[in-house]
Formats: structure tokens, C-alpha cells, sequence
């Protein structure tokens, strides 16, 4: 199916447009998006820490993937083209999930400090002491001359709960007031709360330099209108997947592009609009490969990405998925999934793969399909649970009184088969592991039953309630295949 | 290619979708992939045989192994270090920094974590940092969890970067009827080693009908209360041969199939007791009853096979296997009547002259109906030595004296994990509980004459 094709020149171009297309939804970290304000910010920020030595200190707030990392690479990525990055500043990332403890972190800051032998098998008594050592070196450099420095703090609330006195924070915002050495920190985090977490101290050396990035606000050129979520991701997802045409583009061929993009995106109107930039294609992939790319076949591509968000079915399960979620790694990975299924036997974007993949990604169901995949015993244990949480208001049961349940119904039923009792604990022992039904905890019990001798009571006797909502199971139930009808009908007799 | 669809049965979407999402020529993988589905659905096969097709760089972690992050990171670093060294590795940064020595190319890399749920109680870091892996070591690295959890089960205290879901479901009756036949050769070649059959019979047994004609019958009785296919090829294995036996006695022919289900149903339907139990394991290799073998050594030890699994399967045996003393049998119903009656009702129930509440009673009784809340689904309460002794010369006719012996055989009952207490009897403090249950009591109940529902207060 796949391999065997490679001489074929469609299954050449296909694969190349996989590649780079997969490239742009994974690599591409730098290229930001809308929030100019915001970006300005930031930018201004730290080109006056760099250039003119001035310490800052600001938070970076937005919900997850909102894109306040991609933010800081963009900004860090113009800076680097406009300034001698390298010479006039350290940067230095650390982030709250990796670099859990201070020790770690300050391990992780002699290193991109690249000072280990100059620490060598020093030891210092504080952390406040080991970092001015660390400012203390880069001063008296070779050149006798200080390079500012730039922290970026990602998972910035992970460095709130680390340490017991936040002693991270607390030096590093110290030293922006201090004259030591001209430092800018920059906190990133998707808690709103963040200011809460901040011990006094901390928050008192804390310039306040609150920078929100919400997603849905983008604003276009200086006139801050804000354009709907659904108008969003149909610009995103055009800029996602096209392709770049290279080179001078002929006439003929601009202005036709010209025209059919105006109805959607002026921007992107220009040709090298779609690239991914070149650092990051470095060593990833052949810049020869691209311009091998036949030039009809792209604008060929551009052309059926273009006609894809008019279609309807397309629009809708967009709407869908923003309805669910603004979350972009979603889309992206939706996106990833759908350009995945290209082959050179299915070169265009199926309509159908992207809508499943949508509602894969927004309303996977996946409780639903644990609960079909059930035997038919397991699921009547579980019918006679809900119906005993419903007479008992809730209150956890144990095997026993569900066991007690079952039994009733199946004597009722005389063609159901009988099942031996160990078999049935197995049955719910199964249930246990899919975490279907959940042991109560002892507070719920009461003070009575709660004490210690729970712990060793035997399992026909632990409570546990029952983990799915009802309208899963019903879900399930409906849908359930061969389903034999006397469940069914249990099912949606209600006991009360 | 083909030869991965036809080794992997039943699975061919998920085969597809993770050749598609892996790609092939160094294109970037996902960031990471999330694999659901329930136990014994061919997930692990699927990625293992992928991988290897693929030859990527790829190791598979099984996390029920890795109680430690620490052994986790230095298992999956040594794993993929060609050379042999011994690497130490404390933490995530020494992680990341590994990997990222390790390799500076854009060469795939694919790490699995089976069990996953298992890391849920590991550090509240280790989760989120494996989902984003890719973003911390620049490298083309693929992160894949395997659980038979749901993603929804994954409580992460702060949020995620959202993996790509995959969900793997169960195999339905024809898929299962599907891979368990795939295993027709190796189940005949099992039966052909433990019986020495005439060449004719062997035809007829390798007849491909037969064993599809067997299978429907197993999984009419067992598809109901078992979907995992590892139980139930295990199961279909052990009865294929009793399934076969008048085959080769030449009891029945070999396609008469009604007479054939006849003499099977009622042997699936006991066998159906000892699902998952694994009682018979090592009475595979020996002939089904009917069929005994001469050697005195086999037929031993069959017989004790076959003694064993007759207790387990049921209580009633179970209970007579123990043998107790007279009085222990008293003993264990006093101590389960004190267990699962209330203390209030001790003056009514063993007491001659109780008093008039008679019509109290009926109320208090029909409400426990309607509550459905009995004690003996409640579990064995506590009880005190005292009670216990109370209620034990309460039940019994005769007279004895309160000896030594006969305390000595609570300990025994202790001992034998029928009741739950301290070893030691400390005659003041000690407290019991009741462990068995009510059919192993009334089993005990009835070799000694005594009606135990005419004193349990649930009953009456």
C-alpha cells in the first residue's frame, strides 16, 4: 500500500506536502498570530532590557495554548534578527514542571549560563548567595562588560508551590530592583489566580506587569474588532495548510490567486505567506525538496484548501469544534490527523476524515464505548447499581447489595443464564479496574463505618459508587449491540 | 504489508490509523498519543508491530515495572543508547538533557508507556511533562500511552497538552470467533500430544467444521459474561478437548452435531463456573474424567486436582473439606449470628421467655423490607468474646463447661481466617468478626442439624 509507489511523481509530491504541512503543525513555534498589542508589549520590553539595560518584570496570563510561549519565541526570534542576541544577553528558560525544586532550577541556570566551572565544587550556603556568585561572574567578564539577562519562567505557578518560601521568585524579582545587573523576568502562566499564590514578599518586588492573552481577540491592523471564533479557525486553518509558492510568481497566475483569496484573507495575498521559517526547517528537511515541488500542483493545493472552508459541511464541523473549544493544540491536532490520511491514492483533504476527527477530538465518547464494550453480565451489574443509587439516593453500595439486585432480576427473567456467584465478582472486579465504579470514601460512609477496620473489610463489603453518569449509560444502553431486550427493558423501567 | 494485516486480525483501522499518524521518511511524529481501550484488545500488539515494521527507534515501558521515576528514565535512556553504559538519571532535567546528548538528529524516536494508570499516583509532574516531551528535547520523539482507562480518568490537577485519542474497542463475537479459530492448529497439535489416536480419528478432528462448530457453542455460553479474549481462548482450549473426547472413543461421530452440543452444554455450563479462576490449569494435560490413565502417579495427582477444584466450585464441599470439630462448628455459627445480628435483638432471639413485641417486631420488619438494607448485605459486624460465648451456649442443647479446649478452638478458627480477630485471646478486650459467608455458614449449619435462618434476624 505504501513504499511500493515511490517512483510516482503524484506519490512524491503528496508525501513532500505530508512532510512539510506536519512540519508546520508541530515545529512551527515562532510564527504568532494577532495580539499585536500584547506582542508590542512584550517586544518593548525586552529590547529595553537588552539594549538599554533596564530591568522589567511582567507576567504572561492566558489560557492553555493561547500561545504565550509562541509569543516569547516570535519576540525573541525578531530580537535575535535585530540585535546581537548572543553577546548582549543570556537567556535563560526554566520551567516549573521540569525544574521542580531550586536546586534544579539553579543547576539548569549555571548550565544555560554556561558557568559549571566557573561554580565548579563550590558550595554555597543560600540560594540568594549562589545566584549573586552566578551575577557576580557574567559582571566580571572578559569584556568587563554585563550582559542583561532574560528569564523566562514557564509554568510560572509550579515555582509558587515548589519551593515553601519561593525563594526562586523571590531573588530573581529581587534583582530587578537591585542595581546588580540589568534582568528581566518574565513569568508564564495559565492560572488567573497566579497574584494569589505569590507569597507578600514576592508580590512586593513584582512590577504588576500584567500581560493577558485571551484567545478569540484577534485584533487586525490597529482596529480592534474582534472577528468570530469560527472566522478564526477558517484563517487559521488556511494558513495552516497551504503551501508556499516560491519564486516570482507569474502574473496571470497572482492575480487569479489574488482574486480568490480576497473573499477570505487579504493577508495572504502574498505568496511566502504560508512558509515555515527557514531556521527551524534546518536539518528537518532539504530546502532543494520544496522547489522540486511542481508549481501547479501547490497552487493547485492552496486552491482545494481554499475551497474546502466554503464547503458547508466543512463550516459546520468547525462550528462544532469551536463551540467545544478555542483550545488551538486541538485543532492542530485535528488538522495532524486529517493530513495524516493523505496517500498518493487519496491526494485531496477528505471532508469526511476532518469532520470525524472533529468530533473524535470534541466528543470522543470514549465512556460510552467502554460501557458497550462490556460483557452482558458486567453491564448488568452496572444497571442494578444505578438502580440502587436511585432508590438510596446515592449512598454507596457494596457487592452484596448489588449482587442482591442482579439475582432479583435474573430469577424474574428465567432466560437469562445463570451465572455462578465467583464468576459475577470477577465480573465486578472487572468493573473496579475499568474505574467504572469508584470506592466510596470512608468520610462518605460516616463516622460510624468510617475508622480504621474499613480498610480490612472484605471486598463483598467495600461500598463503592458507580463512576459513569446516567446518561452515558443510557447512551450505552440504547446503543448497545444485540442487546437482549429484557435489559433493555430493566433498564428503563425505573424502580422508583 | 499485507502480511501485518493478515498477522494482526481484526484490527486493520487502528492498524491504518497509526501508520498514518507514525508517516514514514522522517516526517515529524505527533507530540503525543493517547490509546485507550480495555483489556486484551490488541493495543500493544498493534503499536509493537507497527514500530518494528516501521524500524524506528522505539522503546516500550512497562509502567507497572517502574515504581520510581528514576528507574523509568534510566530503563527508557539505556534502552536507547546503542553503546553500553551504566547512565544515572535523578530527574526530568537530567532526562531531558540525556536525550537530547543522545541524539541531534531528526531520526524518529517513539517511547511507549503501557499501564500508564499506574503513573496517576508517580509525581504530579511526570504526566504533563511525558504528554509534552517533544517541545522540551527538540527532537522528533513521539510519546505514547497505553491504559485501558479513559482519558477522562486521568484527573491532572492542571491542565494538559491534549494528546490525540485513540480508542481501541472490544473484538464482537465474529472478530473473537475470527482470532480464536487462527489458533485451530496449535489447539488440535495440543490434543493430538495427550492422546494416542488412530490416523482416521485425527482427520476427522483436524477438520477445520468441527473446531468452527465447537466455537460457536463455546461462545454461546461464554460471550455473555466474558469478553476478554485471553480467558477465553484459555477456556476454549480446555474444552475443545472434553468437546473431542467421545470423538475418539468413538462415542459419538464426528458430525453429529446435535448429539455432539448435547454432550458439551452441560460440561461449558460447569466450566463456566471456573471462569478466571484458573482452578484447571494444570489438569489440561490430563484426560477428562471417564479416561484414567494407568500410571498410579498421574492418576494421583489428578485425583487431588480433581478434589480441589470440587471445593472450590462450590461452598457446600468447601465447607465440609475443613472437617472442624463439633463444637467449632458451633462455635463459627454463633460467631456468624453475632456478626450479622443486631446486639438489641439477642434477648428475642435466644431467649425462651422474650417478652411481648410482637407487634412491634412486624413493624421494624416491614420496614427492613422495604429498606432492602440487610445486615447480611451490610457485612459482619464486631462482637465481643462475651456475646459470642452467650450466644454459642444459647444455640447449643448439651451443656458443657467453658474449657480450655474449647477456647482453644476460637484461636483455631482464627487461624483458619474463618473469623478475623487477634490471635491471642485476651478474654477482656478481644474482638471478632465473622469472615465467612452465608453459604458456607448454612452448608456448616446443616451437617450439624441446625436451622441458622430460624435465628438470623434478617430472615424473620
Amino acid at each position: 500500500m505504501r513504499g511500493s509507489m515511490d517512483t510516482d511523481p503524484l506519490a512524491i509530491q503528496i508525501k513532500l506536502v505530508r512532510k512539510y504541512i506536519k512540519l508546520k503543525l508541530i515545529e512551527d513555534n515562532v510564527l504568532f498570530r494577532g495580539h499585536d498589542q500584547e506582542r508590542n508589549h512584550v517586544y518593548e520590553l525586552l529590547r529595553r532590557t537588552v539594549l538599554q539595560g533596564e530591568s522589567h518584570s511582567a507576567l504572561l496570563i492566558g489560557p492553555r495554548s493561547s500561545g504565550k510561549t509562541t509569543l516569547l519565541n516570535s519576540v525573541l526570534h525578531q530580537l535575535s534578527r535585530e540585535t546581537d542576541l548572543e553577546n548582549d544577553a543570556i537567556i535563560i528558560q526554566l520551567n516549573g514542571l521540569v525544574h521542580s525544586d531550586d536546586k534544579l532550577a539553579l543547576k539548569a541556570i549555571t548550565a544555560q549560563m554556561q558557568l559549571e566551572n566557573t561554580v565548579g565544587e563550590r558550595v554555597f550556603g543560600t540560594f540568594a548567595e549562589n545566584l549573586s556568585f552566578l551575577l557576580s561572574c557574567i559582571q566580571t567578564g572578559v569584556d568587563r562588560r554585563c550582559r542583561s539577562m532574560v528569564f523566562i519562567l514557564d509554568q510560572c505557578d509550579m515555582f509558587c508551590h515548589s519551593g515553601i518560601s519561593q525563594t526562586l521568585l523571590y531573588n530573581l524579582f529581587d534583582v530587578t530592583h537591585s542595581q546588580t545587573a540589568p534582568m528581566c523576568v518574565i513569568g508564564v502562566t495559565n492560572r488567573l489566580d497566579i497574584m494569589e499564590l505569590f507569597e507578600k514578599r514576592v508580590k512586593s518586588r513584582f512590577s504588576h506587569r500584567h500581560i493577558f492573552i485571551f484567545p478569540n481577540e484577534v485584533n487586525d491592523d490597529d482596529r480592534y474588532d474582534i472577528i468570530s471564533p469560527l472566522e478564526g479557525r477558517k484563517r487559521l486553518f488556511v494558513e495552516l495548510l497551504s503551501l508556499p509558492l516560491e519564486g516570482s510568481v507569474s502574473p496571470r497566475k497572482k492575480r487569479k490567486s489574488r482574486k480568490s483569496i480576497a473573499k477570505t484573507d487579504e493577508t495572504a495575498c502574498t505568496s511566502t505567506v504560508f512558509a515555515i521559517p527557514e531556521h527551524i526547517l534546518k536539518g528537518k528537511l532539504d530546502e532543494q525538496c520544496l522547489s522540486t515541488m511542481d508549481r501547479a500542483f501547490v497552487s493547485d493545493w492552496n486552491a482545494h484548501i481554499r475551497s474546502l472552508i466554503e464547503n458547508e459541511k466543512v463550516i459546520d464541523a468547525l462550528e462544532k469544534l469551536c463551540y467545544y473549544t478555542v483550545d488551538e493544540q486541538t485543532f492542530r491536532n485535528v488538522l495532524f490527523e486529517t493530513i495524516s490520511k493523505l496517500s498518493p491514492t487519496k491526494p485531496n483533504i477528505n471532508v469526511i476524515d476532518l469532520t470525524t476527527a472533529i468530533d473524535n477530538a470534541v466528543a470522543p465518547e470514549h465512556r460510552v464505548k467502554v460501557l458497550q464494550s462490556l460483557s452482558i453480565l458486567e453491564l448488568s451489574l452496572v444497571i442494578a447499581m444505578k438502580h440502587g443509587m436511585e432508590i438510596f439516593d446515592g449512598q454507596p453500595m457494596n457487592f452484596e447489595m448489588i449482587l442482591h439486585r442482579y439475582t432479583k432480576f435474573a430469577n424474574e427473567h428465567s432466560s437469562s443464564q445463570s451465572v455462578p456467584r465467583p464468576v459475577i465478582l470477577k465480573a465486578f472486579e472487572h468493573l473496579q479496574a475499568l474505574e467504572i465504579v469508584l470506592p466510596a470514601r470512608t468520610s462518605d460512609v460516616g463516622g460510624a463505618a468510617g475508622d480504621a477496620s474499613s480498610s480490612r473489610v472484605q471486598k463483598e463489603y467495600k461500598l463503592y459508587t458507580l463512576a459513569v453518569p446516567a446518561e452515558d449509560l443510557g447512551r450505552a444502553v440504547d446503543t448497545f449491540k444485540s442487546l437482549p431486550t429484557e435489559i433493555c427493558h430493566w433498564y428503563s423501567n425505573s424502580v422508583v | 504489508m499485507d502480511e501485518i494485516y493478515s498477522k494482526v486480525v481484526c484490527r486493520e483501522n487502528q492498524l491504518n490509523d497509526l501508520f498514518n499518524l507514525f508517516g514514514d521518511d522522517n516526517e515529524p511524529l505527533p507530540c503525543s498519543i493517547f490509546i485507550s481501550g480495555s483489556m486484551a484488545t490488541g493495543k500493544t500488539l498493534c503499536l509493537q508491530t507497527v514500530l518494528n515494521y516501521l524500524s524506528y527507534k522505539h522503546v516500550f515501558v512497562d509502567c507497572i515495572e517502574c515504581y520510581s521515576s528514576k528507574i523509568m528514565f534510566e530503563n527508557i535512556l539505556s534502552a536507547l543508547n546503542d553503546e553500553d553504559e551504566d547512565v544515572k538519571c535523578e530527574n526530568f532535567m537530567d532526562f531531558i538533557n540525556c536525550l537530547n546528548r543522545l541524539q541531534n538528529n531528526y531520526e524518529p524516536i517513539v517511547i511507549v508507556f503501557d499501564r500508564v494508570e499506574r503513573l496517576r499516583n508517580m509525581d504530579q509532574n511526570l504526566l504533563p511533562v511525558l504528554l509534552k516531551l517533544r517541545e522540551f528535547c527538540k527532537l522528533n520523539i513521539c510519546t505514547i500511552l497505553v491504559t485501558h482507562l479513559i482519558f477522562e480518568n486521568f484527573n491532572f490537577k492542571f491542565g494538559v497538552r491534549e494528546p490525540i485519542k485513540l480508542y481501541f474497542p472490544n473484538y464482537n463475537k465474529e472478530e473473537l470467533f475470527r482470532i480464536i479459530f487462527l489458533y485451530q492448529k496449535s489447539f488440535v497439535q495440543h490434543l493430538l500430544n495427550h492422546f494416542d489416536i488412530e490416523d482416521e480419528t485425527t482427520e476427522l478432528i483436524e477438520k477445520p467444521e468441527l473446531f468452527a462448530n465447537f466455537l460457536n457453542a463455546f461462545l454461546s455460553v461464554f460471550y455473555r459474561p466474558c469478553r476478554d479474549l485471553i480467558e477465553l481462548k484459555h477456556m476454549a482450549r480446555l474444552n475443545f478437548i472434553k468437546y473431542c473426547e467421545p470423538i475418539i472413543k468413538g462415542e459419538i461421530q464426528s458430525n453429529d452435531l446435535t448429539k455432539l452440543w448435547r454432550h458439551i452444554s452441560p460440561i461449558l455450563k460447569t466450566s463456566l463456573e471456573l471462569l478466571y479462576l484458573r482452578i484447571s490449569d494444570m489438569r489440561q494435560f490430563k484426560p477428562s474424567p471417564g479416561k484414567e490413565n494407568s500410571e498410579s502417579l498421574y492418576a494421583k495427582e489428578f485425583c487431588l486436582e480433581k478434589t480441589l477444584k470440587d471445593e472450590l466450585s462450590s461452598t457446600k464441599t468447601f465447607a465440609q473439606s475443613f472437617e472442624l470439630p463439633y463444637f467449632a462448628k458451633y462455635l463459627l455459627i454463633a460467631a456468624y449470628l453475632a456478626s450479622y445480628n443486631p446486639p438489641k435483638e439477642d434477648k428475642r432471639l435466644f431467649m425462651k421467655n422474650h417478652g411481648k413485641q410482637r407487634k412491634q417486631m412486624r413493624q421494624i420488619k416491614a420496614k427492613a423490607k422495604i429498606n432492602e438494607k440487610l445486615s447480611t448485605q451490610l457485612g459482619p459486624k464486631v462482637f465481643t468474646l462475651d456475646r459470642l460465648l452467650a450466644i454459642f451456649y444459647a444455640i447449643l442443647e448439651d451443656k458443657i463447661g467453658l474449657t480450655s479446649n474449647l477456647l482453644a478452638q476460637i484461636a483455631t478458627l482464627v487461624e483458619l481466617k474463618l473469623i478475623a480477630g487477634s490471635k491471642e485471646i485476651d478474654l477482656d478486650t478481644a474482638k471478632y468478626k465473622c469472615i465467612v459467608g452465608y453459604d458456607f455458614i448454612s452448608a456448616i449449619a446443616q451437617t450439624v442439624g441446625f436451622n441458622i435462618r430460624k435465628y438470623l434476624y434478617d430472615f424473620i
